[in-house]
């Protein structure tokens, strides 16, 4: 089977393109953000993870220990210079220590770029869409005078489009994951690269990939991963190693950001749908039941044999919700395994040790 | 509410139930003086008002054991807009309150424990882990939980409280009113108040069905009243700490502040307010100071650290120390000039949505500065408080700002409100004797 992807541009590289055709760079904290709003103003999204390994210490002297290394990494990262890049930092209210740093950056740990924060209603209802618009046109006010730039509502509707548009190839490419000559490494780098490649690039590269895709033996223990990020991702490549493979994923930087389309004529009420309206989120404050069904349902359409909850130490959202989500899966039939990580940290031994403990139980 | 099951709730509560506590109180009030082991010669002796304190919170617990019989239950958060619960004439527990007291008597780690048995992290709040543990095995020092009808949780203080009454809502299969009230990074813009007003509207229905009665906004009004001069009589007890020496510390404060966070919106606590507003201002009269001997007087920032209340008390008054304001006693007080009885629903959606919890960290700075001006401070305490994220993160800076820019020593003191796990005494006290001598005591 011929290989289903191919190089694909750096975070730096395609930094460097947006800047030589005049574009400005956003820098975006997790989660769920208007990326159609900040193309809009030529300002491409360049998302934040972390990002792992680097040197904590600028964090460290602003935040407690018992913040999680997301914050503290990305504290860290732009108070050493590594967004210097970005002309605005995104701070989505994804969470109590990111409600933190966005008060600390606007506050008292001023970095050069104008901060950016808005809230995420943690509701699923219709005063939740209305006031996530009215977040959204408070953003775009406040982008209008940083850049001087007002992008008419027409250009704003085709970023809505463009951007549903590669949101759906991207669900594609969940969808028919099996059918893509890909490990799990492999095909968590090309889902991931929309963390930074404009709408349109990303677009191409999924076509790319969907083009390739055949019908390809199922090889490996299908499991399902749950949690923030897949990091560090060296663990994927553990995974297939051990003869597993993914074949769901309930992750906030994927699977929870497969946004459905948007119904509303108008952009603003549009991109808030689309968020309101995706899969079940803690941080979003989903019910319970909504999740466990969702996992479920996950599984089922998957034929996944076991759920890996991979989180990042100190994620209050994730935490809370493991215990009820783990019996609801083992009542089910379904065993689960947890895997705590700091984002400075190696793969460990532990790591290796209850994934293949868990492969175990279920061979 | 069968007739049979009306005088089983009133002989046990009203009557037998309230007599025993008068009885207890009186009990207490007569013996009068200090504890055994109190530190006379550094502590004024306890407030006379305490016993009633006691007989207040008790008759609190008491009343939701038997709830059932005739009330609906709510559990909501602390910062929730509990007068609409109250107008429709719910009983209501916090599950946060309870918590601080199992945190005060030491149960935590036997009750978190069973939360940490079935699954729930060390690292989640220690709150949230008491009040899961105690919902999942019954395990309780206040005798025994109503379950709730109804969950109301409004973010105002942390996203923690969502996630932890989620599983509440799960456990007990109830419905969840949520009251999303948007963090503040600045002023509160038309678009946040309008959303947060009308979830307001959309919960009373939610709440009317539950409660099976019609909310009565005469009534919602009489209790938004009470609530309001709750807090206002709470606000001028705290600030008669202006006096020097100061009559009541936090530590009291802490204890005190019981009835504002779970029987605001209630008549006797506003009596019950009123009465030690009377005993204070008895205090100042008499030059009688909460530490005997007031050589310093600082800030506390942060939730108190429950299981060692009167260690610190005591450790700090040996040294002539008064830690006399607090930014936490101070949020139940600060918000009620933006009570308006006139427009009830306008100054809920206000009051609700300013806490200092759901406003930036230089917010919170200035709220420190301002405090420290207007009481005349010499330093602060800041808990670092490792299960509270929104109100520890912004800390290291905030003390580095009071340090540098208002030449007033700051310690951040590392502890977890409620779990002693997370708690070095030694640690605690080192650091503590080391500041102190910064402060030239």
């Amino acid at each position: 089977m011929r290989k289903a992807v191919g190089p694909i541009a750096r975070r730096s590289e395609v930094i460097r393109q947006q800047r030589e055709r005049g574009g400005w760079v956003a820098a975006v904290l997790p989660i769920h953000y208007p990326r159609a709003l900040l193309r809009s103003f030529d300002l491409l999204p360049i998302e934040v993870w972390g990002p792992p390994g680097i040197d904590p210490d600028h964090g460290a002297a602003h935040v407690q220990a018992y913040v999680c290394s997301i914050v503290r990494n990305a504290l860290s990262f732009i108070l050493s210079g590594g967004l210097d890049v970005a002309d605005v930092i995104m701070v989505p209210h994804t969470c109590d220590s990111l409600q933190g740093l966005g008060s600390l950056l606007l506050d008292l740990v001023r970095p050069r770029q104008p901060v950016v924060p808005f809230y995420l209603p943690r509701g699923e209802r219709e005063c939740d869409i209305q006031f996530l618009a009215e977040e959204f046109r408070a953003i775009s006010r406040q982008l209008e005078e940083i850049t001087g730039r007002s992008p008419s509502l027409l250009e704003l509707i085709e970023c809505v489009k463009r951007d549903e548009e590669a949101d759906g190839l991207l669900g594609s490419l969940h969808h028919r994951r099996n059918e893509l000559a890909l490990n799990s490494y492999e095909f968590y780098r090309v889902l991931r690269a929309r963390e930074y490649l404009p709408s349109e690039d990303f677009v191409e590269l999924a076509r790319s990939c969907l083009a390739c895709a055949a019908e390809a033996p199922n090889v490996g223990v299908p499991l399902i991963l749950s949690g923030i990020v897949p990091e560090p991702m060296s663990m994927l490549a553990l995974i297939d190693e051990l003869g597993a493979r993914i074949v769901a994923d309930d992750l906030a930087c994927c699977g929870r950001r497969l946004y459905p389309n948007g119904v509303s004529e108008d952009p603003f009420v549009r991109m808030a749908e689309r968020i309101v309206r995706s899969a079940p989120d803690p941080t979003r404050g989903s019910p319970l039941a909504d999740r466990s069904e969702h996992l479920l349902r996950l599984a089922a359409g998957s034929e996944a044999r076991a759920v890996v909850f991979h989180g990042v130490k100190f994620c209050e959202p994730e935490l809370f919700d493991l215990p009820v989500l783990r019996e609801e899966l083992k009542r089910a039939g379904l065993p689960s395994v947890i895997i705590e990580v700091d984002l400075n940290d190696p793969l460990s031994h532990q790591v290796r040790t209850r994934l293949e403990a868990l492969l175990e139980m279920i061979r | 509410m069968s007739v049979g099951r009306k005088m089983v709730y009133h002989v046990n509560v009203n009557l037998l139930g309230r007599a025993v506590l008068r009885w207890h109180r009186l009990k207490a009030e007569r013996r009068g003086g200090a504890p055994r082991g109190w530190k006379q010669e550094y502590l004024a002796p306890p407030l006379s008002i305490s016993p009633r304190t006691k007989e207040l919170i008790s008759r609190h617990y008491l009343a939701g054991r038997y709830a059932h019989l005739g009330r609906k239950v709510a559990w909501v958060t602390s910062g929730a807009p509990v007068e609409l619960l109250k107008a429709l004439d719910y009983y209501v527990l916090y599950p946060e309150n309870h918590a601080a007291v199992c945190g005060t008597v030491r149960a935590c780690v036997e009750i978190s424990g069973e939360a940490e048995n079935a699954g729930y992290s060390r690292d989640l709040c220690s709150y949230a882990r008491t009040d899961i543990g105690s919902a999942l095995s019954g395990k309780t020092p206040v005798g025994k939980l109503p379950k709730p009808d109804l969950l109301l949780a409004c973010t105002n203080i942390c996203q923690t409280v969502l996630a932890w009454y989620r599983v509440l809502a799960q456990h007990f299969r109830v419905p969840l009113i949520l009251i999303d009230t948007p963090f503040l990074f600045g002023e509160a813009s038309e678009h946040v108040i309008t959303y947060v007003r009308r979830q307001l509207e959309e919960a009373v229905p939610v709440a009317e069905t539950v409660a099976g009665k019609r909310f009565v906004e005469r009534r919602f009004e009489e209790v938004t009243q009470r609530s309001r001069m709750a807090s206002q009589l709470w606000l001028e007890i705290l600030e008669r700490n202006h006096h020097q020496p100061a009559p009541l510390s936090v530590f009291d404060q802490f204890i005190q502040m019981a009835p504002i966070v779970e029987m605001r919106g209630d008549g006797f606590t506003v009596d019950f307010y009123a009465a030690l507003l009377r005993e204070v201002d008895q205090r100042i009269a008499q030059g009688v100071g909460a530490v005997t001997k007031e050589k310093r007087r600082l800030l506390w920032d942060n939730l108190p650290v429950w299981y060692r209340l009167r260690y610190l008390a005591e450790f700090l008054a040996e040294r002539g120390v008064a830690v006399v304001a607090s930014t936490y006693t101070n949020a139940w007080g600060e918000l009620a000039p933006m009570m308006d009885v006139n427009r009830p629903w306008d100054s809920m959606v206000r009051t609700y949505l300013h806490p200092i919890l759901n406003r930036g960290t230089g917010h919170k700075l200035a709220t420190m500065i301002r405090m420290i001006e207007q009481y005349e401070l010499d330093g602060a305490i800041l808990h670092s408080d490792r299960s509270c994220k929104p109100y520890s993160i912004g800390q290291m800076d905030q003390r580095d700002h009071l340090v540098r820019e208002c030449g007033r020593p700051a310690l951040l003191l590392e502890a977890d409100h409620n779990d002693p796990r997370s708690y070095a005494e030694e640690q605690v006290a080192n650091r503590l004797d080391a500041f102190l001598e910064m402060l030239g005591v």
